[in-house]
């Protein structure tokens, strides 16, 4: 495996921001995934040397700042989801693909309970399912990476 | 806390403050900055800088769109334009007719408000914006509109399109503004029943593409059908601007209010031009009025 240099993960970061700065509308946004937390998440799990809580949360300071929303909701949610992703980081050798799968589909709806939990003090009607929709399409395109050959662990299977 | 400090690997690597060190610090910093955004709105400058940085992303970002936008535009079959525009034309022809009218009838009025010594209607300029892209949180209703500040957008203007009200903008940034729909939740319309004249305002629902009407008794004269239509009184929308149309209306025995639900008139989710007002020019309120009652006269008017 290529050792990964601050460039590389910035440069992703930055392109998977412009993904959500996209104009998505009606069932596109419905759907649309949470691409830079799914970045996020791949760079706290191969490096979590050079990609920490403080990326994390600077890359929820600039989605609230395009989101429009109130000011660090997501900051607050993309850390906690962070500092969970890191705390079992290590465990993750020993999953195959498809426990992976399934824990990063735990992180996506924690990241979104997370916001839900805010956006509800803020006084926002409940939604309905297909509020969790993007988490669904997110694990997804997590399962596409994964088939590309770009693993997180960089071991191989037997 | 000692047992959770055993399972940390020990420090060989130069790693920095622990996750959860990381995970308190920046949460406390989040949580201060909602609190400060929520209660005392001292960000909004710090928020337009930023969103005046984050253009050059926007328009990189929004290339693409724009892009097959121009080429559908540049190939749209002269069929489909000849016939888009014989409909124009009968439609102005229409129009015109009817604008004819409007004139003698605005002169007429204004003839007749200066007989009466009224105040002038005031005449709101007008300026075209394009609907760039829909409002990026599920939760809300909004959309952003390609002028801002720096062509003289300001926060509280009404938005609207041919059919009626669709808005009211929110926040201008320097290139762009956010025009919050009149589906919104926090979004509130002083609105009238054309039929009869009653004075109600309006929210909007938050789901389902509707608008409320709340707090109104039970026995109240709305039918099905009523249209409303901006009261005016507000000083942001201009009188007579349709809103919505009742759809339906519920009375349930254990509320003492009815519970009333419009399907808003104007195309909201369909164009892609909206028309921002200018703000009105609140006519002159007379002196007497405006001037803070005196203690005296407060005393009289208590004492009769």
């Amino acid at each position: 495996m290529r050792p990964v240099g601050l460039k590389d993960i910035y440069f992703s970061l930055i392109v998977a921001f412009t993904l959500y700065l996209l104009p998505w509308a009606g069932f596109g946004l419905m759907l649309r995934p949470d691409f830079v937390l799914l970045v996020l998440l791949y760079w706290l799990l191969r490096a979590p040397q050079l990609c920490n809580v403080g990326t994390a949360w600077t890359l929820g300071i600039l989605v609230d700042l395009a989101s429009g929303g109130l000011f660090g909701q997501y900051a607050l949610a993309y850390a906690f989801t962070a500092f969970v992703a890191l705390t079992y980081q290590r465990r993750l050798v020993l999953f195959n693909e498809w426990q992976q799968a399934g824990y990063i589909l735990l992180l996506l709806l924690q990241t979104q309970l997370t916001l839900l939990i805010l956006k509800l003090f803020a006084g926002s009607d409940l939604p309905g399912w297909s509020y969790f929709l993007p988490s669904a399409s997110g694990v997804l395109l997590w399962q596409l990476v994964v088939y590309s050959r770009v693993r997180v662990t960089g071991i191989k299977d037997s | 806390m000692a047992t959770l400090q055993n399972h940390q690997p020990p420090a060989f690597f130069i790693r920095g403050p622990s996750p959860f060190t990381r995970l308190s610090f920046f949460a406390a910093i989040s949580i201060a900055l909602m609190a400060v955004d929520a209660r005392l709105h001292y960000l909004t400058e710090v928020r337009q800088g930023f969103a005046a940085l984050l253009h050059p992303l926007e328009v990189v970002a929004h290339a693409p769109m724009a892009a097959y936008d121009q080429t559908r535009d540049f190939i749209t079959r002269q069929s489909i334009l000849t016939q888009e525009n014989r409909e124009l034309h009968q439609r102005n022809l229409l129009q015109s007719a009817e604008l004819q009218r409007f004139h003698t009838m605005q002169a007429e009025n204004e003839h007749l408000r200066k007989l009466l010594g009224a105040v002038q209607a005031s005449h709101q300029p007008a300026k075209l914006a394009e609907i760039v892209h829909t409002g990026r949180d599920p939760f809300t209703h909004k959309v952003i509109v390609n002028l801002g500040s720096q062509q003289g957008i300001m926060a509280g203007q009404a938005a609207m399109d041919e059919y009626g009200v669709i808005g009211q903008v929110t926040q201008a940034y320097p290139f762009s503004s956010e025009v919050t729909l009149v589906t919104d939740k926090d979004l509130a319309i002083p609105i009238q029943i054309e039929r009869n004249g009653l004075r109600a305002i309006a929210f909007g629902s938050g789901h389902d593409n509707a608008i409320d009407l709340p707090y109104l008794p039970m026995n109240v004269d709305i039918r099905e059908g009523d249209k409303l239509v901006t009261s005016g009184i507000d000083g942001i929308y201009p009188s007579g601007l349709a809103v919505a149309k009742v759809a339906r209306i519920e009375r349930n025995a254990d509320s003492p209010f009815a519970h009333i639900i419009c399907t808003p008139t104007a195309g909201i989710e369909n164009h892609r031009q909206v028309l921002l007002l200018a703000m009105a020019t609140m006519p002159a309120i007379p002196d007497e009025t405006r001037k803070p009652p005196t203690p005296r006269s407060r005393h009289a008017s208590r004492r009769p």
